[in-house]
């Protein structure tokens, strides 16, 4: 194997490697929560940075040519994609759990909640947007 | 060769992952750690076509890949909504059926007054 070959598998494992611990991080974040709303944090970070990381690494094995592109091109849908699919997991939760509020601390009105942060010491913020 | 090692190796890693993935679906105590646990063994299928793809140096199983990501966002957007609109359809039958009872009730006790 020439050089260039050498330094394409050295960097291309380094990045699959990198994926390979995210997706293992994924994982044990997923059985390690107990509630969905917090295994969820854990789950979308190996849909946008695992999978990314993994493929860049196939990218540098493959070399320059369409299958690249088309690797880069399932990166980019992916991060896309992965918020919203999340997003309506979350809602998809929060619609069907009758007892939400044994795990989290629910507003009915959005107004409290603002409040409530107003009080807490945010006040650069909230008085920049006043 | 030494690439073929390589892929071989990330490919038993990445199976061995798809498998805990598939235990967390089936012990999901609610539905949405069921579809979570699917969307999650998707992505990692999709890393284990996209080294396949390179391994057998077949370009067009990237490809199959890409709409592999398309129809793995498809169906957890549609079960979401499926499973909010089945939950919603239940509250609201089980709403009308309480409502329809009181109503009764009601009109029994105005008629009742009216004959008083």
């Amino acid at each position: 194997m020439e050089i260039t070959d050498w330094i394409r598998l050295i960097i291309g494992s380094t990045f699959l490697i990198c994926g390979l611990v995210i997706f293992f991080t994924e994982l044990f974040g997923v059985f390690h929560f107990h509630y969905v709303l917090n295994r969820m944090h854990a789950a979308a970070m190996g849909d946008t940075l695992g999978i990314s990381s993994c493929l860049l690494g196939l990218m540098f094995f493959s070399g320059f040519n369409f299958t690249t592109l088309k690797l880069a091109l399932i990166v980019l849908f992916l991060w896309c994609t992965s918020p919203v699919s999340s997003h309506v997991l979350a809602r998809l939760e929060v619609a069907t759990n009758d007892n939400l509020d044994a795990h989290c601390l629910i507003y009915d009105d959005l107004q409290d909640l603002e409040a409530e942060l107003a009080a807490s010491g945010n006040n650069d913020q909230i008085g920049g947007e006043a | 060769m030494i690439f073929h090692y390589i892929y071989i190796t990330v490919l038993i890693i990445l199976s061995l992952m798809v498998f805990a993935c598939l235990i967390r679906a089936i012990k999901g105590p609610r539905i949405a750690d069921r579809l979570m646990a699917v969307n999650m063994m998707g992505t990692i299928v999709m890393v284990m076509i996209a080294v396949l793809a390179l391994m057998l140096k077949e370009g067009y199983l990237v490809d199959v890949c890409l709409i592999y990501a398309m129809i793995s966002f498809l169906a957890v957007v549609v079960l979401s909504k499926v499973y909010i609109g089945i939950y919603e359809e239940k509250r609201k039958t089980a709403e009308d059926s309480d409502t329809d009872t009181s109503a009764n009730v009601l009109e029994k006790g105005d008629m009742s007054h009216g004959n008083h």
